[in-house]
């Protein structure tokens, strides 16, 4: 029996085991492979909705899925942590104690945003990076502001989604005017950035549209800690912001697993070669996803895109195919501009984003994913991604 | 007693997308007056990038060279409070 062993339940987890389920049905219909995956939760969440859940208040109920319900019956779930993998052992130690021995590994345990990383961040900003159910404060605290300063913090790079500041000012713009209140509201965006983007192509699209709604952007402002008495914003350069509401991007990082397993950096990002997803030394251990130190974004697509081609090449490799693939540095991350605009923000390793205008079919077509994602996880719709990504 | 000053090498190449100032960034939080950040990157923008973020933080480039296929660049960190 080969064992495939897939540690996190997300986006890039969930979809690897099911790609693997399809390709290796045979063989684990013989009994001769299994697809195992451990997911401490069993909450699926399609994160990209935080926003529209902070900023538009959309219920966080629709973007929340249980995992077992998303995965093939082919694909044994267990829903619990993992304490330890020991790659040299082939062997992942539950949290419950139990010792499951593997033929191939693929670790797909994310990031993690704290927002106790910054001293003074977890008592007075929000955030929706740590869950639907803390974007959804946003929301509420946005009915009850009539007046003020909103100020919105990027407090650690790298961080998920990088469109996701930018599309927020763009969203909290959207709100204030719907209201009839903009004029009351100042909105000020801080970044560690040289631009309001930072994939320079794209800020030279989006600048001037938050010039436009009269959004202010503070460019290299890296915070160093908040005083939620006094409600101001510090940069480690000795500069401070004052708010009346602060919204923050999190610090992130990777899995504690990986910290614990002596497998990944400080911060818990995992080593991977950048285009086989392997982690340095092992043949058969992968890590995809945001859980990976790789110089790109962490983002659903990536995850998807690495889930695939890893996927495809432990199938390959357990039937005896040639024809491996690699991964490109492919990203497509849309952003949206308000008023109901999207660009997407797509490039490869070798190929930078380019300029992009905002439209309403790119709009329409981040909006349709929200439906097309949860069947998009069944690994069935490959085919047509493998043309779109192309 | 001052804490010995480091050198740290940030292999940035490849990177477009948030960009090598994102590893940049990361190793300054983590960096203290005086110590010596190497940034190698193949984003053509990092070298205008770097040489603004320094102009505005008070941090200083010490070098830039144009490496086989990346950029090399090297920041002494001066700005940091405390």
């Amino acid at each position: 029996m080969q064992r495939v062993v897939v540690i996190g339940g997300g986006t890039g987890g969930t979809l690897a085991a099911n790609i693997l389920a399809s390709k290796l049905r045979r063989e684990i219909d013989s009994g001769l492979v299994s697809v195992t995956l451990l997911s401490e939760t069993r909450d699926h969440i399609f994160q990209p909705a935080n926003l529209d859940i902070a900023f538009k208040g959309a219920d966080p109920r629709k973007y929340i899925r249980d995992e077992r319900s998303l995965l093939s019956r082919r694909v044994e779930f267990l829903n619990e942590g993992v304490e330890r993998v020991d790659l040299g052992r082939r062997e992942v130690l539950t949290a419950s104690g139990r010792s499951i021995d593997y033929r191939f590994l693929v670790i797909a345990t994310g990031s993690k945003a704290d927002p106790e990383l910054i001293p003074g961040l977890a008592e007075d900003a929000y955030n929706f990076h740590t869950g639907p159910w803390d974007a959804a404060k946003i929301w509420d605290a946005l009915q009850r502001f009539d007046r003020g300063r909103i100020v919105l913090v990027i407090a650690g790079v790298p961080h998920k989604c990088p469109p996701a500041p930018t599309e927020a000012m763009f969203l909290l713009d959207d709100y204030f005017r719907k209201r009839g209140i903009r004029d009351r509201v100042e909105l000020t965006f801080l970044t560690p950035y040289p631009h309001a983007y930072p994939a320079k192509p794209i800020a030279d699209v989006v600048e001037p549209l938050l010039e436009r709604m009269g959004i202010n952007v503070n460019t290299f402002f890296n915070i160093e800690s908040v005083d939620p008495v006094k409600k101001r914003v510090h940069s480690l350069e000795g500069d401070e912001v004052e708010y009346d509401m602060l919204i923050a991007i999190p610090p992130h990082r990777g899995s504690s697993l990986a910290v614990r397993s002596e497998i990944g950096d400080q911060e818990g990002w995992i080593p991977a070669d950048k285009h086989t997803m392997k982690i340095p030394d092992y043949d058969d251990s992968y890590v995809i996803g945001d859980a990976t130190n790789i110089p790109i974004s962490k983002s659903g697509v990536v995850a998807h895109i690495q889930a695939a081609i890893v996927a495809h090449n432990i199938s390959s490799e357990i039937l005896g195919f040639d024809g491996k693939k690699r991964f490109n540095g492919r990203i497509n991350c849309p952003l949206e501009v308000g008023a109901g605009k999207a660009l997407f923000v797509a490039g490869t390793y070798e190929r930078p984003p380019k300029p992009m205008k905002p439209t309403r079919i790119k709009y329409l077509m981040k909006k349709s994913f929200a439906t097309i994602y949860w069947h998009m996880l069944t690994g069935r719709l490959e085919p047509l991604f493998d043309l779109y990504f192309r | 007693m001052m804490a010995a000053q480091s050198r740290r090498v940030i292999d940035s190449r490849g990177s477009f997308c948030p960009g090598p100032l994102t590893d940049l960034f990361k190793a300054y939080r983590e960096a203290k007056n005086g110590d010596l950040l190497e940034l190698w990157a193949t984003d053509p923008a990092a070298k205008a990038d770097v040489q603004a973020w320094a102009k505005k933080t008070g941090n200083i480039v010490e070098e830039i060279v144009e490496e086989q296929g990346y950029i090399r660049i090297v920041v002494r960190v001066a700005a940091k409070g405390g």
